[in-house]
């Protein structure tokens, strides 16, 4: 999952190196993968109307699903 | 760069991101992309796609997103990118027109615009151009992403 996102996020930025992405379990096991990309670069990750981040959640849902996880994606800005 | 390099680097990367995406999910599928000049299209075939389709094509929808944000290029290099798996794509399309003929038949018999589920840019593009010919009904599209979608109304 965090692999994916890493992956994901540095093919739709300006600037790939400045992608980072902090993994973190809940207490219920909810990971909580959290994404970080220059300060540019954050509307290429959110999208208009928020639509390439919601597309970023669904894609990585499915990889959690895959692995019986709940997930979490936050874009911090 | 030259044009067809800059093609063949659109390409490369649209494999690359869904063969990510195949491999996140644990799939065995293989990845064919093709080029024709206009459309970028990436097929996934192999066995049980559920999880890469996902509900009413949520998964599938949100991974041809991201594939046109990667993939798609900018400006005059602008491409439309498709994203299938298995015959997904006519499968829908066949559905959607199935309903789109209802809908028209609908309007016509109750003299009043009918409104259709919201659907992607490109799904309301094969509705469209499905009921073009169809006589005596008008189509457009109303509301905002992702709620737009379409009316078909008796023509004026």
């Amino acid at each position: 999952m965090k692999e994916l996102l890493e992956h994901l996020a540095r093919a739709l930025v300006d600037d790939p190196g400045a992608v980072v992405v902090e993994q973190f379990e809940e207490d219920d096991g909810t990971v909580v993968l959290e994404l970080v990309v220059a300060e540019d670069d954050y509307g290429k990750v959110i999208g208009r109307g928020g639509r390439t981040a919601a597309a970023l959640r669904t894609v990585i849902k499915a990889s959690a699903v895959r692995r019986n996880r709940r997930v979490l994606v936050d874009i911090v800005d | 760069m030259t044009v067809a390099a800059d093609a063949a680097q659109q390409s490369e990367r649209l494999r690359e991101m869904v063969e990510r995406v195949v491999s996140a999910l644990d799939l065995e599928a293989q990845v064919d992309v093709r080029d024709d000049g206009e459309t970028l299209t990436a097929t996934v075939s192999g066995d049980d796609l559920g999880l890469f389709i996902g509900r009413h094509g949520e998964t599938i929808d949100a991974i041809q997103h991201l594939a046109l944000r990667v993939a798609g290029g900018q400006g005059d290099d602008r491409r439309r990118v498709v994203v299938d798996a298995s015959g997904y794509r006519e499968r829908r399309a066949r559905a959607l027109c199935q309903e789109a003929d209802r809908a028209a038949d609908q309007a016509l018999r109750f003299g009043r615009p009918i409104a259709l589920d919201a659907m992607s840019s490109i799904e309301r593009r094969v509705v469209h151009e499905h009921l073009r010919d169809y006589p005596g009904v008008d189509t457009y599209s109303e509301g905002d992403e992702p709620a737009r979608h379409l009316v078909v109304a008796p023509a004026t």
